[in-house]
C-alpha cells in the first residue's frame, strides 16, 4: 500500500499523464476536424466525394491503431516525412478517430427531422444556413454522449503510443515495473490515474449535456442534476393546461376584424380576382417517381388574392404539386412561374444551385405550411419566427422580435412565445408554423393539409386562423385539404385532382355541392360518410 | 559525462505538477526535448587517450547528439533508474556513453519494444542500437552489428524447477516457454518440436511478450514454465524473487551481443568499432562490466556481423 502511494505521487508517472493527455487532445482535435470534413464529404451531393470518404473509412476503421501508429512513425520517414514520436502518435490517433467521429456526426445529422430541413428550405434558407442554424445545433446535442464515449476511448487508445516510444503513462509504468519489479503497485497507480482522467471526461460530458439541455433553463436545477440521486421530474400535466386547451380555440385568438365577421360577398370577390394578375402559373407539369406518373400534364393558374382548395384522394398529387410550386422538388417537364418568375431556373435556362434556388424562393416570397408543422425543435415559438427573418431577410434582432410578437398575437399565442414546440399542442404548433410562414410577407402561401395531423378538437383553431388570413388579408393561398366544409367556406375555387391531373374545377360552392364529374361526386360521398377514411 | 540538452527537462520532471510545469511540458514536447525522455547517469571513467585521434579522424560526429534506441526492460543492461526514473542506467548505457565520449557525440534515448529496435533504426528514428541485442545473420539484414559480449543464457524456472527443465533440449517437451517477440531463443525452442515428436512427446509451447518483465510475470503467475534469456537478466530476476524463482542452468548460445548501426553508413560503423576497440584496450569495458556484475569472460573482441 505504501508503494502504491509512492508511485501514485511519483513525478515520473505524473509527467507521463501530460503526454497521455496531449496525445488524446491532439488526436481528438485532429479527429474532429477530419471527421467533420469526412462527414461533409459523405453527405455531399457529389458522388466522388462520398465514395472517397467511404474508402478512407474502410481503411482507417478497418486497420488496428497500433499498425497506424507504427506506420506514421516508421513508414512515413521513407517518403521524407519524419515526425517526432508525439506527432506521429497524435497523427495516427487523429486519422483513426476521424472515421468514427465522422459516423457520429453523420448519423446525428441524418437523424434530424427531414421536415425541419424542408421547412428551412421553404423559408428561403440556403443549405448552409439550414445546416448551421437548424441541423447542427440539434445534431450536436444528440451526439454528445457518443462523443463522450469516443473521448474516453481515445484516452485509452493513447496508451498504444508506447509502441512508438512516446513517454506516456503506460510506457512509463512498464519501464518502471521492469526496473523495480513492483508490478502491481505501479499498475494499480497508473490504472487509478487513467480512471481519474476518464472520470474528468465523464464530468465534462455531464456539464455539456446540462448546458445544452433545453428543458432545464433553470440554473438551480443544473446543479441539482449533477447529484447521482437526482431524477428528472416527470412533466406533470400543468393544472391549467387542460382548461387552457379547451378555452384556447376561441378565447385566445384576438377578436375578429369587421371583415371576418360578415359573410363573404362571393360575387364581388370573384369579380376582383378575375381582373387581378396571375400569382402562380403552371403549364403542362409532369413528374414521375420511379416511372409512375404523379403529375400528368397539369395546367393551373392562381390569381393574386385567390384562395384555391386542392381536393382529391391520397396519392392524387396534391402535396407533390404544392412542393413543386415551391421548388422543394424537381419535375420532369413543364414550367411553373410564381409572380412571373421561374423558380430554380436562371435567366439562361440553366438549373440553379440549391443556394441560388433558396435565394430566389426568398426573393419571390412563397410561404409554406406543412402537414406536420415542422417547427424547429430547438427554438422557442418566437425564435421559430424571428430566426429565419434574421438569417434570410437580414432583419435586425429587434425588428425580427417585434414582427414575431406581432404575428404570435395574431394567432393567439403571445403567452406561448417562449415555449418549445414539443411543449405545445399540435394546434398551437401549426398556428406558430403559419405565423412563421407569414413573417416575410409572402406573395403566395401554400398549405399542405394543414389540419390532417391534428386531433379533431384542435382543427378549428387552425382553420379559423387560415380563414381570417383569406378574408382579412386577401392573401393568395393554395390549400390542399380534406375539410370540405372549410373549403366551401373559405376557398374561391375548388380544384379536384385525381391521378396527377385536374378532373374538375370551378367555384368552390358549386364544385363541392353539385359536382359534375362522377369521380368528384364519389369522393365527396365518401368524405361525407367517413371523413377519416379519405384523410 | 555531462549531458547537454536536458538541463531543462530534468528539474521539470522532478517538480510537482503545476500550471507552469504543464505549460513547459507542452512546449518541451513540441520541441522534442523530452520526447527521448530520460537521460543517463554519468560514465565516470576517463576517456582513452587514443580517442583524440579518432575524433580527428571522424570530425563529423563531434558535437552531435545521436539517438540510441533501447528496450529498457533489462535491469543490468538497460532500465530506468528506480531512484530517478528520468535516467536510464545499465552496462549498455554506460558503454554507449563511453563510445560517445570517445568520438565526441552525445546520446539521447528512445524507448521502444524489443521487436521495434531495428525497425526504429531502419526508419531513421534512431542512429544506433545498444540494447543487449544478439547479432545474428538474419538480423544483419536490417542493420550492421559490431559485437562486444559473448552470450550466456540462463534458464529461469519456478522455485524447485517442477518441470525439471535443464536446457534447450527435450526436457522442454510439453513445457510452456515465455519469450519476447523477436528473441533468438524463439526459433531454437521451436526447433525442438521435431525432437520431441521423435520421442513421442508434445512440442514446447511458446508465449510471446514484449519485455522481460512480462516474461518474468508469466512464470510468477504460473502461465509459463520457463524463460530463457541472458544469464544476467535471469540472475536479476532470481535476486528480485528469491522465494519464487530459480535459475535451472546456464547454456551457451552460438551468438554475440552486438551494437546495431545503419547499413548504409560505413564511416559511422568504422568509427564505432574503432572506439569500442580502444575502450576494450584501455580496460574500460572490463571496468564497466565489473560495475554491473557481468562475468569478465563474457567480453568479446569486436567483430562485424553483416548480412550474407
Amino acid at each position: 500500500m505504501e508503494l502504491f502511494f509512492h508511485y501514485l505521487s511519483q513525478p515520473y508517472l505524473l509527467t507521463g499523464i501530460v503526454y497521455t493527455v496531449l496525445i488524446t487532445l491532439f488526436g481528438l482535435a485532429g479527429g474532429a476536424v477530419l471527421g467533420i470534413v469526412l462527414a461533409g464529404m459523405q453527405l455531399s451531393r457529389f458522388r466522388a466525394l462520398s465514395v472517397a470518404a467511404r474508402i478512407y473509412a474502410v481503411i482507417f476503421r478497418g486497420t488496428p491503431l497500433i499498425l497506424q501508429m507504427i506506420f506514421c512513425y516508421n513508414a512515413l520517414p521513407m517518403i521524407g516525412i519524419k515526425l517526432t514520436a508525439l506527432e506521429a502518435a497524435s497523427l495516427a490517433l487523429a486519422l483513426n478517430e476521424a472515421p468514427f467521429i465522422a459516423e457520429i456526426i453523420r448519423g446525428n445529422i441524418v437523424a434530424v427531422d427531414r421536415g425541419q430541413i424542408a421547412a428551412g428550405q421553404a423559408l428561403g434558407m440556403t443549405p448552409f444556413v439550414t445546416m448551421v442554424r437548424i441541423v447542427v445545433p440539434q445534431a450536436f446535442r444528440t451526439m454528445i454522449p457518443a462523443l463522450g464515449n469516443e473521448a474516453v476511448s481515445a484516452l485509452k487508445n493513447s496508451s498504444l503510443a508506447s509502441v512508438v516510444s512516446v513517454q506516456e503513462l503506460t510506457l512509463r509504468s512498464t519501464q518502471l515495473a521492469s526496473a523495480t519489479f513492483d508490478f502491481f503497485s505501479i499498475f494499480f497507480a497508473s490504472g487509478l490515474m487513467y480512471l481519474v482522467l476518464a472520470g474528468s471526461i465523464a464530468g465534462l460530458q455531464i456539464a455539456v449535456e446540462i448546458m445544452m439541455d433545453l428543458d432545464h433553463p433553470d440554473p438551480k436545477a443544473r446543479f441539482a442534476r449533477l447529484l447521482p440521486w437526482y431524477r428528472t421530474p416527470v412533466a406533470l400535466p400543468d393544472a391549467n393546461e387542460g382548461t387552457e386547451k379547451a378555452q384556447e380555440t376561441a378565447a385566445t385568438l384576438p377578436p375578429a376584424g369587421a371583415k371576418a365577421t360578415v359573410p363573404l360577398d362571393r360575387a364581388k370577390r370573384a369579380q376582383a380576382i378575375a381582373v387581378s394578375r396571375p400569382a402562380v402559373e403552371i403549364e403542362n407539369l409532369t413528374k414521375s417517381y420511379n416511372g409512375r406518373p404523379v403529375l400528368d400534364g397539369l395546367d393551373l393558374t392562381v390569381r393574386l388574392g385567390e384562395v384555391v382548395a386542392l381536393l382529391g384522394p391520397s396519392g392524387s398529387g396534391k402535396s407533390t404539386l404544392l412542393r413543386c410550386i415551391n421548388r422543394l422538388e424537381p419535375w420532369d417537364s413543364g414550367a411553373i412561374r410564381v409572380i412571373g418568375r421561374q423558380l430554380g431556373v436562371g435567366d439562361n435556362g440553366r438549373v440553379l444551385s440549391p443556394a441560388a434556388i433558396a435565394n430566389a424562393r426568398a426573393a419571390v416570397g412563397v410561404g409554406m405550411v406543412f402537414q406536420n408543422f415542422n417547427l424547429f425543435g430547438h427554438l422557442t415559438a418566437r425564435e421559430n419566427i424571428a430566426g429565419p427573418l434574421r438569417w434570410v431577410q437580414n432583419a435586425t434582432a429587434r425588428e425580427a422580435d417585434t414582427r414575431a410578437d406581432e404575428l404570435l398575437e395574431r394567432v393567439g399565442l403571445s403567452h406561448r412565445a417562449d415555449a418549445l414546440p414539443r411543449h405545445m399542442s399540435g394546434g398551437q404548433q401549426q398556428r406558430v408554423a403559419i405565423a412563421r410562414a407569414l413573417a416575410p410577407n409572402p406573395a403566395v402561401l401554400l398549405l399542405d393539409e394543414p389540419t390532417s395531423a391534428l386531433d379533431p378538437e384542435l382543427v378549428n383553431e387552425v382553420l379559423e386562423v387560415i380563414r381570417r388570413l383569406a378574408v382579412e388579408d386577401g392573401l393568395t393561398m393554395v390549400i390542399s385539404t380534406h375539410q370540405i366544409s372549410f373549403a366551401r367556406d373559405v376557398a374561391d375555387r375548388a380544384v379536384f385532382l385525381a391521378d396527377g391531373a385536374i378532373v374538375e374545377q370551378g367555384p368552390a360552392d358549386h364544385v363541392l355541392t353539385r359536382p359534375d364529374n362522377p369521380r368528384t361526386r364519389q369522393f365527396l360521398q365518401i368524405m361525407k360518410e367517413d371523413p377519416v377514411l379519405a384523410g | 559525462m555531462k549531458t547537454t540538452g536536458f538541463k531543462r527537462s530534468l528539474p521539470l520532471a522532478r517538480s510537482a505538477a503545476g500550471a507552469v510545469f504543464a505549460a513547459n511540458m507542452v512546449a518541451a514536447a513540441f520541441t522534442g526535448a523530452t520526447l527521448t525522455g530520460a537521460t543517463v547517469a554519468q560514465a565516470e571513467t576517463a576517456i582513452p587517450a587514443a580517442c583524440a585521434d579518432l575524433q580527428a579522424k571522424y570530425p563529423s560526429l563531434k558535437g552531435k547528439t545521436l539517438v540510441n534506441a533501447i528496450n529498457p526492460h533489462t535491469p543490468g543492461y538497460e532500465s530506468i533508474d528506480p531512484n530517478d526514473p528520468t535516467k536510464y542506467i545499465g552496462f549498455d548505457i554506460d558503454l554507449g556513453e563511453a563510445i560517445g565520449d570517445c568520438l565526441g557525440f552525445d546520446l539521447t534515448y528512445k524507448a521502444v519494444t524489443f521487436a521495434a529496435l531495428l525497425t526504429t533504426l531502419q526508419a531513421g528514428q534512431a542512429d544506433i542500437v545498444i540494447s543487449d541485442i544478439y547479432a545474428t545473420v538474419d538480423r544483419a539484414k536490417a542493420a550492421d552489428f559490431i559485437t562486444y559480449l559473448k552470450v550466456f543464457d540462463g534458464v529461469l524456472v519456478a522455485k524447485g524447477n517442477p518441470k525439471g527443465i535443464d536446457g534447450i533440449n527435450t526436457s522442454m517437451c510439453g513445457a510452456v516457454a515465455a519469450e519476447n517477440t523477436g528473441y533468438v531463443e524463439v526459433p531454437l525452442i521451436q526447433a525442438l518440436a521435431a525432437e520431441c515428436e521423435k520421442i513421442g512427446k508434445p512440442a514446447p509451447e511458446i508465449q510471446l511478450y514484449d519485455n522481460n518483465a512480462n516474461c518474468i510475470q508469466a512464470i510468477l503467475s504460473g502461465r509459463a514454465d520457463t524463460y530463457i534469456n541472458d544469464v544476467n537478466t535471469v540472475d536479476g530476476a532470481v535476486k528480485a524473487y528469491p522465494d519464487k524463482l530459480e535459475k535451472a542452468t546456464a547454456v551457451t548460445l552460438p551468438y554475440s551481443v552486438g551494437i546495431a548501426v545503419p547499413r548504409d553508413n560505413v564511416e559511422f560503423r568504422d568509427a564505432v568499432m574503432a572506439a569500442l576497440t580502444e575502450i576494450q584496450k584501455s580496460g574500460l569495458q572490463v571496468e564497466l562490466m565489473k560495475k554491473w556484475n557481468l562475468p569478465e569472460d563474457q567480453l568479446e573482441t569486436p567483430k562485424l556481423v553483416l548480412a550474407e
